[in-house]
């Protein structure tokens, strides 16, 4: 028997979902705000009560919409539902993910996340590739993999819900000074250290919300950072090159076109660094450099003067 | 010898003849009729769960015989005299037995176990109690109204000591529509007598509960808690089995629809902290127990009760508090040579909470389902929106109920989340809790760069003047109100009514006199800081809310006592 799988979202990675599953043959209804085309056997609706009757839901909507759409979507869904969602942000200034949103919003209880290096025309083409699913329920686990995984897609699991979405969505704040390095003509090198011990700050930060350390080393965070660097041109990394170009921040997001979600995070996340006195160097300077308030030598002068410890 | 007899056998009275219980009786006047027939499901599906797997029964009673032999050789008393050569002699003999002998020797040994468990319940004892205890309590505070309350109201003797909020009505109706599990947070051994009264004078049904075994030593209180229904839990115990047995049998009762009690921070909160790290154990018996009527199809839901205990004065607060403070604290499970064991500071402590309004407030928050909602006055499960749902959903798979233990436990996790943030919005914040933040914010002010333990060595070293801890403490309270009115917590009427001097004065009083060391005193117009590490106790209550009511130059002070809370 088929699964009945729904996903609220038509952008990019709302297709790949849609027809990944289609692939492995499951019954899939996309919910979109508006009428578009959609490849056989893939069902349209715009109607959100159409995933009333489904048993899966994929929730592949941008962060800030996550909040009024799992409004509405608690309206229609009950305990019976299963959601997972894909999105790399965070909610608010007190750092929300957007399970706990979804958990808050809906009465749904069976939640994950799903991240890592996932790119949406790999999926929707059914290339090989991995993802990590942050997740309590195992059932969850085995009903995602049932619906999208197979010879192409290897899902893994993990208990460490919080830690998927907060490695998440640091990679797109690392991303973008990984761009920002490599248009400075960063060596090889110095991308290394600035993306390995980039992920560190921030799972130290990780760790005081909750999450484990050692999913920031895995497939949500360096494993997706690595993703992005080799070369699936993000929108985070065009924004981290802008910058590097000279622009400031309102025209590099007006120059790539495209909403990134890290850099609004990072924000949030780093005032929280601060509040609990944690070091995060790497990523305190950049945000600093982008609004200008160090230059990009100084930047690099006051990093590589720092005192430097054990790993 | 007598300690090992009454724990063992603990007394009941003789029957004439048995008591037929009337329909509007509680569940648990059913129990006695009852018992043996669960005693014997529970062990019947101990022994089916291993029947088909070899392995994991050889492992049970290696297991068993390993943590009892190690327990036994521990306790060098008579009951490793009694019961030492079974197990030296079961596990040389484990890898020599047939299936059917290892099945049989598990039978043997899990009933045992669930028989030492099951409790027992007296109408008679009860309907004695239930006249008598709430005088006596009430005596012991005022002696010279003893003569009165013995003839007046049960419940105008303890109105003067507790005092009962949230919706009892709603308790009420539901308490006759499915199992209630009464959840509360956990301060003092006196907890469980205390909610036992308060679910009296709030017309709830009596509830059945773990009891320590340590509590059976003593030949009063074994009595009692052996005849209202306690089963016995002995800590000492490691075997996995055991946990096994307390586990199930705590499911079987909420199945069979008796309102429960447990409390599931696991020990009493030795920092005084509000629990935030419960222990999952029983929580989870109680999301089977509603699984698996929903297999069975039983239509009897199963209903959490979040219950904060809130005290002005803690009996046992100054071992709690050291044991907290010590690393072996923490890792100590039972504390059997505290201020519980010792009569004249239970006389002590009655004594000082004579006349002081609402010493103790127990607040039942609203009922919550295993999966977290809310449940309206007639019982059904709502969305935040008010939807109402079925929450028979949450154990279906494509359509169907399932058994799914991975997924129980993934509930229970969630509920127990669910519970410490109740807590936290169910607490009601006491007299001395607000004087004692106030109190040792100011020390942690004076003293920048000290650590904790070096704070708590300055005894009677700082002080503050009155005029400036009245003002802070008018401040505190105003900002405590308003995080009230917002729905993060509570905070008692004498905190809400009282002026600032009379809540310093409310509070010193409390403390003078009754712990052996005195948390703050006046010394002409200053409040002397005496001993800090009770003034730890009770300020921890406030950790979640230190830096929200805080001013901007008390905001470093208040960051540093949040973060005694990272690791509760």
């Amino acid at each position: 028997m088929s699964l009945r799988v729904g996903v609220v979202g038509a952008g990019g990675f709302g297709r790949a979902l849609a027809l990944a599953s289609a692939r492995n043959g499951q019954d899939v209804v996309l919910w979109s705000r508006e009428e578009r085309e959609l490849p056989h056997p893939i069902r349209l609706s715009t109607d959100l009560a159409s995933m009333r009757d489904r048993e899966l839901i994929f929730v592949a909507v941008p962060a800030r919409h996550a909040a009024p759409m799992a409004e509405q979507l608690g309206e229609v869904v009950d305990g019976r539902h299963l959601m997972v969602h894909i999105s790399r942000g965070l909610i608010g200034d007190d750092l929300q993910t957007l399970t706990k949103v979804i958990r808050d919003k809906t009465v749904c209880r069976r939640i994950g996340a799903l991240a890592g290096p996932l790119v949406a025309d790999a999926l929707a083409e059914g290339r090989p590739s991995g993802a990590i699913l942050g997740t309590g329920f195992p059932e969850l686990t085995g009903m995602v993999r049932e619906a999208i995984g197979g010879a192409g897609l290897r899902i893994y699991d993990t208990r460490d819900v919080v830690g998927v979405e907060l490695a998440s969505a640091t990679v797109g704040f690392l991303t973008v000074i990984l761009g920002y390095a490599q248009e400075q003509g960063a060596e090889p090198g110095t991308l290394a250290v600035v993306a390995t011990r980039g992920m560190v700050e921030m799972s130290r930060v990780g760790r005081t919300l909750g999450a484990d350390e050692s999913t920031f080393m895995g497939l949500a965070g360096l494993g997706d950072l690595i993703a992005a660097v080799a070369g699936d041109e993000r929108p985070e990394l065009r924004l981290g090159r802008a910058l590097a170009r000279g622009s400031n921040l309102q025209t590099a997001i007006g120059e790539i076109g495209a909403y990134v979600e890290g850099f609004e995070v990072a924000k949030h996340l780093l005032e929280h660094a601060r509040r609990n006195e944690l070091e995060t160097p790497i990523s305190s300077t950049f945000v600093a450099v982008s609004e200008g308030r160090m230059g990009p030598d100084d930047a690099i002068q006051a990093l590589m003067e720092r005192r430097v410890g054990t790993e | 010898m007598l300690k090992r007899f009454l724990s063992e056998r603990p007394l009941r009275l003789p029957h004439i003849r048995p008591y037929v219980p009337r329909p509007s009786d509680p569940s648990i006047f059913w129990f006695n009729s009852e018992r043996d027939d669960i005693v014997s499901d529970v062990v019947s599906r101990i022994c089916a769960e291993h029947e088909s797997d070899q392995a994991r029964l050889e492992m049970a009673l290696n297991d068993a015989a390993f943590h009892e032999i190690r327990r036994l050789e521990k306790q060098r008393d008579e009951e490793a005299r009694d019961r030492l050569g079974y197990w030296r002699s079961m596990i040389r003999r484990i890898g020599k037995m047939d299936a059917t002998e290892q099945r049989r020797v598990l039978h043997t040994i899990v009933t045992n176990m669930a028989r030492d468990v099951a409790g027992n319940f007296d109408p008679r004892v009860y309907r004695f109690a239930r006249r008598v205890i709430p005088r006596l309590i009430g005596g012991v505070m005022e002696p010279r109204r003893l003569t009165h309350d013995l003839v007046a109201s049960s419940h105008e003797a303890l109105g003067r000591v507790l005092r009962v909020q949230g919706d009892l009505d709603h308790l009420q109706y539901l308490q006759s529509r499915g199992s209630l599990v009464f959840v509360p947070t956990h301060s003092s051994n006196l907890d469980s007598i205390v909610l036992a009264q308060a679910l009296e004078i709030s017309g709830l049904p009596p509830v059945i509960y773990g009891a320590g075994k340590n509590l059976f030593t003593n030949p009063i209180i074994s009595f009692f808690m052996h005849n209202l229904g306690a089963y016995r839990v002995d800590r000492r115990i490691r075997v996995s089995l055991y946990k096994h047995v307390l586990k199930l049998y705590s499911q079987v009762m909420i199945e069979r629809g008796y309102h429960s009690l447990f409390f599931p921070g696991g020990t009493r909160s030795r920092s005084g902290m509000i629990e935030r790290h419960l222990k999952l154990g029983l929580l989870g018996s109680a999301v089977e127990a509603f699984t698996t009527n929903q297999v069975r199809r039983i239509d009897r839901p199963v209903w959490f009760v979040p219950t904060t205990i809130n005290y002005a004065l803690v009996l046992e607060a100054e071992t709690l508090i050291r044991d907290w403070l010590t690393e072996e604290g923490q890792a100590r499970y039972i504390i059997e040579d505290d201020e519980f064991s010792q009569i004249d500071r239970w006389i002590a402590f009655f004594r000082k909470v004579v006349g002081m309004r609402g010493a103790c407030i127990i607040r039942f928050g609203e009922p919550i389902d295993p999966f977290g909602n809310t449940v309206d006055r007639g019982g059904q499960s709502l969305t935040p929106t008010g939807r109402v749902i079925d929450p028979g959903g949450y154990v279906e798979h494509r359509g169907k109920p399932v058994a799914d233990g991975a997924r129980d436990a993934a509930y229970t996790r969630e509920l127990g989340e669910v519970l410490a943030s109740r807590y936290e919005r169910d607490t009601v914040l006491m007299s001395t809790q607000v004087v004692a933040h106030v109190l040792f914010r100011h020390l942690v002010q004076s003293t920048p760069g000290m650590d904790l333990f070096g704070r708590l060595r300055l005894r009677g070293e700082i002080s503050l003047d009155c005029e400036s801890l009245r003002r802070e403490l008018g401040e505190a309270r105003d900002r405590l109100s308003a995080l009230g009115a917002r729905g993060r917590m509570h905070i008692s009427m004498v905190v809400k009514e009282d002026s600032p001097n009379e809540l310093l004065e409310r509070a010193l009083s409390f403390w003078d006199g009754y712990h052996a060391s005195t948390a703050a005193s006046r010394e002409g117009d200053r409040v002397i800081l005496g001993d800090p590490s009770l003034l730890l106790y009770y300020q921890n209550r406030l950790v979640p809310f230190a830096e929200e009511i805080a001013s901007e130059d008390q905001l470093r002070a208040a960051c540093e006592i949040r973060k005694l809370g990272a690791h509760r």
